[in-house]
């Protein structure tokens, strides 16, 4: 092992890297273990350094998004943040391309990437023509390493003994390790999805939640009679703030239900009885389940593990809220049941939504 | 009292053992998968699959509290509120656990072991308290008279407060964990940068949160200011945050000053309690109510965890015979529960 001090000598770098070496290098916020993240010999080092278990994956260094996109998908969310906060201290996860030596992914095959604002770090990884990980360099769950000491104080002679090259850049300003952002549960299945194209355009203008509520209520009046004799879906696209927890609020009460009907985001699935005195087709117990996709990693999957089809089959009266992610699931529901599809976007003024329906 | 708890109530499979008001560990499938010694896929997908992880859980817990179940005075489980088929994983699995080894089941309000999580390690409970639990599902003022005693002071009518920040991040093109990202980039900034207007401020009487009026107006002001930079994205998270907790703080104000009991005890659970910020702001009123704050000791017991449902169980038994709790055939998952 060699400690090196200003001024480096690059080429002395990256043979260790090249020879499959570990090299501890200073960054804008800890000091980092290297090792060529394409090379497996080398990243079994690190894993014996590192004594971690298996499983669990590096982030990596890149000098540029150009390399970035070489080893990683790197959809439009996570365009937008390289373009604003990298190089710097952001790690952005992404779906790898499984180009990197094992182990450097995740079991999922997600890669954390980052490129760090520090001139030298850029030089090597440039130099060397792949990415470097970009772990910190202390033992897992040891203390931050701001100073070489933090590091060598911490390690046993056996991890000492991996340790190929130090590039001792003195104390480092106690910067916070980088934030983490994971950008692969974007809005992509969407895409996927494609478009509910509507045959008949029927559209109102609400100037407001009360609005909103009124014509879910005539929405519910209109396909009223079918309650009971089959399910009947109301499918609910619209942006964040759109007004679909409002537009359900407003459903709810045409039902007769008089609890408050809350954003079911965190819970998954909220359902509520119809009490008596309950409107016509409808019997007691009879009930409106609200679902919301947003949170769900894989909705075609989750919607399907909280039993639609069941709910389907007992003819319940469902409100979906970011339809369009499960849009597949839903059309396969249209032999059973009712689906009118809702999409609810912003008007000009404040208060104004301009709401289309159509039955698909 | 020695306690083996369960929580499956949503996306967590958790299982702990407490003794008293003490953990003696305490499992949550995302950290267990950490320090699992096999190298088994664990896809993220399967996130929410409880049935795949609770055996881990329960064995990872007992394991690590050096107690046999055999020798632990009972099981407590969450009932509600949450998703029903995640919460019946862990009913049914506590069930088993009692009938196997001849324990009382204790059934458990999920927010109720939120509202008293600070309690854990704590040996004495002042009463009254008022309670704050702010988390990804629930958002609730709540005055507490003694244990098991409850008024809903106030809560949400839309979305929760977690919920929110995360919704918020994610109208700033961030990613995931939303909340958390949203917390580290509005430390680099200026909340006043954007004015946003404060949720329902023009109620005289304060008994209630709502957080969709301020997500519609942060949605129409994030697409005024596009396209984003850096530092706009860091005063535009610093805004909706500072705006969102700024409305607890004057509900909570309000009802402070209207309790007819002597309050002066505020206890603060769930997730969004580990954001640095609300803490500071929260400190701040309690100095100037003269109140004490009370926050559970870890990160972890603010998430959502099973030694949370233990320390619960604990308080709510301690004064109770336990053979009240054998017949465990009525226990089942109640998705609507409520505190009061």
């Amino acid at each position: 092992m060699k400690i090196i001090k200003d001024p480096f000598d690059i080429n002395e770098i990256i043979n260790v890297l090249k020879a499959d070496g570990l090299v501890i290098f200073p960054t804008e916020t800890v000091y980092g273990i290297g090792a060529d993240a394409t090379n497996s010999k080398a990243i079994k080092k690190l894993n014996r350094y590192k004594q971690r278990p298996p499983g669990k994956p590096y982030s990596i260094a890149v000098s540029s998004q150009k390399m970035a996109e070489k080893f990683a998908e790197i959809n439009s969310t996570a365009k937008n943040i390289y373009k604003e906060f990298l190089p710097g201290p952001v790690t952005v996860v992404s779906k790898g391309k499984g180009k990197l030596a094992p182990g450097v992914e995740s079991e999922t095959g997600t890669l954390g990437i980052r490129i760090p604002d520090h001139p030298l770090v850029i030089k090597i990884i440039e130099k060397l023509g792949a990415p470097i990980t970009a772990t910190s360099a202390n033992a897992s769950y040891k203390k931050r390493p701001y100073k070489i000491a933090d590091i060598l104080n911490n390690v046993s002679n056996k991890q000492w003994g991996l340790i190929d090259l130090i590039i001792d850049a003195g104390e480092l300003a106690h910067n916070e390790p980088s934030t983490v952002i994971d950008t692969t549960l974007d809005d992509l299945v969407v895409l996927r999805q494609g478009n509910i194209k509507f045959k008949n355009k029927n559209e109102v203008l609400s100037r407001g939640e009360e609005n909103t509520q009124n014509i879910a209520k005539e929405l519910w009046q209109k396909y009223e009679e079918f309650a009971g004799k089959r399910a009947i879906v109301y499918a609910l696209e619209g942006q964040m703030g759109a007004g679909k927890t409002q537009f359900v609020k407003g459903l709810a009460r045409a039902m007769g239900i008089k609890e408050e009907i809350l954003s079911p985001t965190y819970d998954l699935l909220l359902s509520h009885q119809t009490p008596a005195g309950r409107p016509a087709g409808l019997t007691i117990g009879h009930q409106l389940v609200h679902i919301d996709t947003w949170r769900m990693v894989d909705p075609t999957e989750e919607i399907k593990n909280l039993r639609t089809k069941e709910l389907i089959d007992n003819k319940s009266v469902i409100a979906i809220e970011w339809a369009e992610k499960v849009a597949d699931v839903i059309r396969s529901y249209t032999d059973d049941a009712i689906i009118i599809w809702i999409k609810i976007r912003y008007g000009e003024k404040e208060n104004e939504r301009l709401i289309s329906w159509d039955v698909i | 009292m020695k306690i083996l708890a369960i929580d499956t109530s949503c996306d967590e499979t958790a299982c702990a053992v407490t003794a008293g008001t003490k953990v003696l560990s305490n499992i949550v499938w995302s950290q267990a998968s950490l320090h699992a010694k096999f190298g088994g896929v664990m896809p993220s997908l399967a996130q929410r699959q409880h049935r795949e992880h609770i055996g881990f859980v329960v064995d990872q817990a007992t394991k690590i509290s050096k107690l046999k179940i055999k020798n632990l005075d009972a099981i407590a489980v969450t009932i509600g509120p949450g998703l029903s088929i995640a919460l019946g994983v862990g009913i049914s699995k506590a069930k088993e656990l009692a009938k196997k080894y001849n324990k009382p089941l204790i059934p458990i309000n999920h927010v109720e072991a939120h509202l008293l999580s600070p309690f854990a390690n704590f040996k004495f409970h002042p009463f009254p308290a008022l309670g704050l639990v702010l988390s990804g599902g629930t958002t609730q003022l709540i005055l507490i008279e003694q244990i098991g005693k409850y008024k809903i002071l106030a809560e949400t009518q839309d979305d929760a407060l977690g919920e929110a920040l995360d919704k918020a991040a994610r109208m700033l093109g961030l990613g995931y964990p939303g909340g958390a990202i949203l917390e580290k980039f509005a430390k680099n900034s200026n909340p006043k940068t954007y004015p946003l207007p404060v949720p329902l401020i023009d109620d005289k009487v304060k008994n209630r949160f709502s957080y969709s009026g301020l997500k519609t107006a942060f949605i129409r002001l994030v697409e005024k200011e596009k396209p984003l930079t850096k530092q706009k994205i860091y005063d535009l998270a610093a805004s909706f945050q500072n705006t969102a907790f700024e409305h607890i703080l004057r509900v909570l104000s309000y009802q402070v000053n209207h309790q007819s009991l002597t309050i002066n005890h505020l206890l603060l659970g769930g997730g969004v309690a580990n954001n640095i910020e609300i803490r500071n702001k929260l400190r701040k009123l309690c100095k100037e109510k003269g109140l004490k704050l009370h926050i559970p000791y870890s990160k972890k017991l603010c998430c959502d965890n099973a030694a949370m449902i233990g320390i619960c169980a604990y308080l709510k038994t301690k004064d109770l015979k336990l053979n009240t709790f054998t017949d465990c055939s009525q226990i089942d998952r109640e998705p609507r529960l409520k505190l009061v």
